[in-house]
């Protein structure tokens, strides 16, 4: 540990690296995502504190509690559209492999419109709750609630809009590494939305119903 | 810091004590950073000795010195926080057994920007204006309308949070006869300033013959009147705060639920923009009887 | 779904009507108003004589060069810190005046000259502006130069972001400006009180200003946290190891861990606020299930890992100063580093001691009394490390050493005291109170003055010439003894139980100590004016003053090794990294060569006016919420996405320098500072084995030590 302990000599010690190749672009721009994503996990906890803090009986003053009106089927029916989404756009990565651009192409379409399946779960449920009188305006309880639903789907929103925008530049660049690195990236991205659902089906929804 | 009650004092005691710690770390390390940079300025007497940067001994010492400190200071915070703990203060319970009897309980409503302090037992209120008499435990719960308060009466005890909706509780034995000044700690809005009540401490029987002094007081504090009177008000520079001599039963959880239920006391847009003429509108407001 | 509001609504111009005007009718502002619109004409006039919008564009707004970045982060933290400073003045003055329940009082007010809505306008502005719009970027404008120096790369790891943090920074900044002058600001403390914040109790639009100056300020900080920890862990040069990291760079890399983990937390509760406020959820309110605790813990989980975000990179900045001055290497390195991490991970445990007083259960209550001591540990293991890297050194008192110094003994008091406030009994009797103002300003005040020391220790290697050292003693004296006079009387009245905020103060017996606080403001004015006196000293002799490379003969680190200014690709060759203290090794064994003889062309990010249009626009979306102006805010919500899409579109986001360039401004820098020959070099004070001369012309074929592959052990090169 100690700062003599690696004695260089100076006559040999190499001082200017000449032809430096510099560094990794897209490890840069990957290890930058998942940055990125420590920080909207990190709003995701102090979203999910909140639900915690504020789903006691006193939290719930003046309107219904979880069990009385969530909806098992829409979740899982949303669960099931992420998931098929998620896995779809698995194989749209190993088609980037095989460098397939049509095969990419179709994958990720795919993904899209089964993103798009989810958000329209997403809606259906949530205008029903709020016909029923349910609104975020109700409770505590309930703010913290639409809170996390609505914010998990505005990263749908988010992904659904980058995949798009991702075809186009596929269609218009091919492969080069700005498109490549983006299509890494919105791999964490969607597979991170899709872990947190995990989480928000737990607790949100099936914790819900049985407590 | 000149305490007067059982829990300011314990607090003052372990105030001392930590004090003095600190002192006997930090002044020996102010006195070696000014030795280091004396004696080894440029052109000083030390020796030069640049590639020196590291000794084990000198490791342990520095990173023992402060462990050692931190460890004496923690046992002795984690012994004081339960000797002043509000919500069972270990010396009070002791005061308690020595006085004998039933401990004086108290209600605390805090409004924008007033003190009502509510005898239950004695069904009185008032407001600004604690008396509590010498060497009897008092217990307090307090509470707030709108905002969250700090109830602190320096010399007699220490701090504890006032939120509306909620519950919180506090505690207090005082040795000394005398009035000393209690106030709101916790920013809560224009009136701050002007928060403040008397805390009077007086002998057992002079407080009996005040109560029954209050108990004659006309003015009556039901649910409805309490509304009235918690919409902000800006007590400046008064020399008579009202004074309740009946009070509805429960008044403190009435208004504990009314507040969870979501009643609020709004606050008018720019308050005491112009404080002159607010106060000018707040004594016309009150010739109306507004609060 | 939108709230009721107190007030007039209009859908053209939202809430805004010129009775929000402020300084049509408020003396104090019409004044300032004044002034403001006379300066800003001054500068736009001055630039438009002097030709020079072309090159402020070209130059500096639309840069992506992270050293012209970090000086305009710096600039904005200055301006900010005169704000600030101007806003204490005015509390100060108040506190001074309304003393005491026979005090006069002027221009509405009962006692002194403000109201209290004004006084709570004015407190909540100083806490902001400095600790979010000072500190904050003052801290991360220093990181943003010097850390890619110190680590050898050419610029940050992403230089688009990096403008984007700036210009987002920049945007809260002006937010804030502009609430002086339309509408008014928040009238409570810095950081929210709920439900004093609620629309309810804040029917203006003071917190919503607030809120979106904060909010806008954390998105820039949290990016430009991603970009820094990016830029550490993936750009370092061949050879430059973990444990070969100069000191300050480990300083900014858990700094940047603790910004990028609490930020976050900090968005969500002024967005939680924000939806109470707009949409009348029920997150904090008293009523309605709605919980007050849950903001004050979410914003102090955010809140005092910020205050390290804020004090980890001025211990930095000291452990790299007092090395230079003493001429010695850093004591303890290996504890410096753990100390750093540990104070950041200590950091996530300690929130709630900024509530000991809200009824907690002792066990509670306990544990982060406890936690908080413990920062204690490595904070008193940094200070003897400091004093054990001056014994058997030889110290030099020159000025960033006099601010490094006066940082350690400031710490020496803040740490006491926090000792104290960590004590929660004790906290029970002065939580809210001034004692615990004075003890963070001791802090915030050591912080200030690492950074007063950053810029005059760094200053030759961004600008190229020293600042001069007459002005700049006589300014730091008068700030220490500014520092004394304002915050010893109010250590003694925290424990005389004086509270915060207070815009009259009832008790006349305090008088004296609030009119020796006001000489001490007097003083910190005087400092003010030495510290302007001495830029323009500094500035017009600044022919006399040139720097070479080392500036101040006696630096260790990588940004000594490169000229004075730095030249926009940072190293005209990357460095190979053999040892710690490289150009201090280097310097000892002779190996002085700034350059390698050939020179390669160099691949650089392309400027772009991108990220300053961004920031506008979300200037103007955050203004449109401030004022309900949805319109503007749906325009600008639209344009923001439009522009993010359309810059992933664009191809040609770099340039490559072609090496005769390279040369040009190699020779460029040598020749600025030795015009004739190399006998009039003037030799070092404190130069070590060998020649202290940076420059020596060779020629092409007298290469010293050039290889291009590191065949050494220990010598990672990244990928």
């Amino acid at each position: 540990m100690s700062s003599s302990a690696v004695s260089i000599d100076p006559k040999t010690a190499s001082l200017w690296a000449r032809h430096y190749p510099g560094h990794d672009f897209i490890g840069t721009r990957t290890f930058g995502f998942w940055l990125y994503m420590l920080t909207d996990a990190m709003v995701y906890a102090a979203l999910f504190a909140s639900l915690v803090v504020l789903s006691h009986a006193s939290n719930m003053i003046g309107g219904p509690t979880p069990k009385n009106f969530i909806n098992p089927i829409y979740a899982y029916g949303e669960t099931i559209a992420l998931f098929a989404s998620v896995l779809t756009y698995g194989l749209a990565m190993v088609n980037l492999k095989k460098g397939s651009r049509s095969g990419v192409t179709g994958w990720i379409l795919l993904s899209a419109i089964l993103g798009v399946v989810y958000l329209g779960l997403s809606i259906t449920d949530n205008t029903h709750l709020f016909q029923q009188g349910i609104t975020p305006q109700t409770n505590g309880f309930l703010s913290a609630f639409f809170a996390i639903v609505i914010y998990h789907a505005l990263h749908i929103v988010v992904g659904v809009a980058w995949m798009l925008v991702m075809l186009i530049q596929i269609a218009t660049e091919g492969f080069s590494q700005n498109v490549v690195y983006r299509l890494i990236n919105l791999r964490l991205f969607w597979h991170f939305q899709a872990v947190i659902w995990v989480f928000v089906f737990v607790f949100v929804y099936l914790q819900g119903l049985l407590v | 810091m000149d305490p007067q009650g059982l829990i300011a004092k314990t607090s003052y005691h372990y105030f001392l004590l930590d004090v003095g710690i600190m002192l006997l770390i930090v002044v020996p390390t102010a006195a070696l950073a000014i030795w280091a940079m004396i004696r080894y300025r440029k052109g000083g007497k030390g020796t030069y000795q640049p590639k020196w940067a590291h000794s084990w001994t000198i490791e342990a010492i520095v990173w023992g010195i402060p462990l050692i400190t931190v460890g004496v200071l923690s046992y002795l915070s984690v012994k004081a926080i339960y000797a002043v703990n509000p919500y069972n203060p270990g010396a009070i319970s002791q005061a308690q057994k020595k006085a004998g009897g039933d401990p004086l309980e108290v209600d605390v409503i805090a409004t924008d920007w007033r003190w009502l302090f509510i005898y239950p037992k004695q069904h009185i209120a008032t407001t600004n204006e604690l008396v509590v008499p010498k060497g009897i435990p008092v217990r307090f719960r307090l509470t707030s309308t709108s905002v969250v308060n700090d109830f602190i009466i320096p010399q007699l005890v220490g701090m504890i949070d006032v939120m509306p909706g909620m519950r919180t509780k506090q505690a207090l034995v005082s040795d000394h006869i005398g009035s000393y000044v209690g106030f709101s700690a916790d920013y809560s809005g224009a009136g701050l300033s002007w928060m403040h009540f008397t805390t009077k401490v007086v002998s057992k029987h002079q407080f009996s013959s005040w109560v029954s002094t209050i108990q004659t007081d006309p003015q009556k504090l039901t649910l409805n009147g309490f509304n009235r009177f918690a919409r902000p008000y800006i007590p400046v520079g008064e020399k008579s705060q009202p004074k309740f001599g009946e009070v509805q039963q429960g008044l403190f959880d009435l208004v504990v639920n009314e507040v969870m239920k979501g009643k609020t006391w709004k606050t008018p847009m720019d308050m005491t923009e112009n404080m002159v003429a607010y106060l000018n509108n707040q004594n016309e407001l009150q010739k109306e009887g507004y609060y | 779904m939108f709230v009721h509001l107190q007030g007039p609504w209009s859908p053209l111009l939202g809430r805004l009507s010129a009775e929000q005007l402020p300084f049509l009718h408020i003396p104090i502002i019409e004044y300032t108003f004044a002034v403001v619109v006379l300066l800003g004409l001054v500068v736009v006039g001055a630039v438009t004589y002097l030709g020079k919008w072309g090159y402020l564009w070209r130059g500096w707004l639309t840069t992506v060069d992270h050293k012209r970045i970090g000086v305009m982060y710096i600039l904005i933290g200055l301006v900010m810190l005169l704000r600030g400073f101007a806003d204490a003045f005015m509390i100060r003055l108040q506190q001074a005046m309304a003393v005491g329940p026979h005090s006069p009082g002027y221009m509405g007010a009962i006692h002194g000259y403000l109201t209290p809505f004004h006084i709570g306008q004015i407190f909540a502005a100083h806490g902001l502006i400095m600790v979010v719009f000072a500190a904050t970027p003052l801290l991360v404008g220093l990181m943003n130069i010097i850390v890619p120096l110190q680590i050898g790369a050419r610029d940050m790891a992403y230089p688009y972001l990096n403008a984007m943090g700036l210009w987002l920074t920049a945007g809260g900044a002006a937010l804030v400006m502009a609430s002086l002058f339309i509408g008014n600001f928040a009238h409570g403390g810095w950081y929210g009180f709920v439900p004093y914040f609620e629309l309810s109790y804040s029917p203006g639009v003071g917190v919503d200003y607030w809120m979106w100056a904060f909010q806008l300020s954390a998105i820039g900080t949290s990016l430009g946290s991603i970009n820094l920890i990016a830029t550490i862990v993936k750009m370092r040069a061949p050879g430059m190891t973990w444990m070969r990291l100069p000191i300050f760079t480990w300083a900014s890399l858990s700094t940047n861990l603790i910004a990028l983990t609490s930020f976050p937390v900090l968005m969500v509760s002024l967005a939680l606020l924000g939806l109470d406020r707009y949409l009348g959820t029920h997150f904090y309110t008293a009523g309605m299930g709605g919980n007050l605790m849950l903001y004050n813990d979410l914003f102090w989980i955010w809140g005092h890992p910020e205050v390290y975000f804020l004090i980890l990179p001025a211990f930095g900045i000291m452990s790299e100063i007092i090395p230079t001055f003493s001429e010695k290497t850093l004591f303890g390195y290996a504890t410096m580093v753990i100390a750093s991490f540990a104070i950041g991970g200590v950091s996530w445990g300690v929130w709630l001691h900024h509530f000991f007083t809200m009824a907690a259960a002792p066990s509670v209550n306990s544990f982060y009394s406890v936690t908080t001591m413990l920062v204690g540990i490595p904070t008193g293991v940094k200070v003897f490390n400091w004093i054990f890297t001056m014994y058997r050194g030889r110290v030099r008192f020159e000025l960033p050493m006099m601010w490094a110094l006066l940082a350690l003994f400031l710490l020496l008091v803040g740490g006491m005291t926090g000792m104290m406030n960590a004590f929660a009994s004790n906290d029970y009797m002065w939580h809210n109170g001034i004692f615990v103002v004075a003890h963070f300003h001791m802090m915030v005040l050591l912080i200030a003055a690492s950074i007063f020391g950053a810029v005059e220790y760094w200053f030759p290697k961004v600008f190229g010439f020293r600042l001069e050292q007459k002005w700049g003693k006589l300014f730091f004296w008068f700030m220490v003894l500014g520092t004394g006079f304002v915050f010893v009387p109010m250590f003694i009245l925290g424990l005389a139980g004086m509270t915060r905020r207070l815009d009259y103060i009832p008790y006349a017996a305090w008088a004296p100590y609030m009119q020796i606080e006001m000489i001490g403001i007097a003083l910190y004015v005087m400092a003010l004016a030495f510290f302007l006196a001495h830029l323009y000293v500094s500035l017009r002799d600044r022919s006399k003053n040139l720097a070479e490379a080392d500036a101040w003969g006696t630096g260790r680190s990588l940004e000594w090794m490169t000229h004075s200014p730095v030249p926009s690709y940072n190293f005209a060759i990357t460095p190979h990294i053999n040892t710690r203290d490289e150009w201090a090794w280097r310097k000892e064994n002779g190996l002085t060569e700034l350059h390698a003889g050939e020179y390669e062309p160099i691949h650089m990010p392309k400027n772009t006016g991108v990220p300053l249009v961004i920031g506008a626009f979300f200037f103007a979306l955050a203004f449109g919420l401030t004022w309900r102006i949805w319109w503007l805010s749906l325009i600008s919500v639209v344009l923001i996405v439009l522009m993010i899409i359309l810059r992933s579109f664009q191809k040609d986001t770099d340039m490559t320098i072609p090496p005769e360039e390279v040369e040009r401004t190699e020779k460029r820098a040598i020749d600025t500072l030795y015009p004739s020959s190399r006998a009039d070099v003037p030799v070092y004070p404190g130069g070590t084995v060998g020649t202290a001369t940076a420059y020596q012309r060779l020629s092409a074929s007298e290469d010293v030590g050039v290889s291009s592959t590191g065949t050494l052990p220990h010598a990672s090169v990244d990928r």
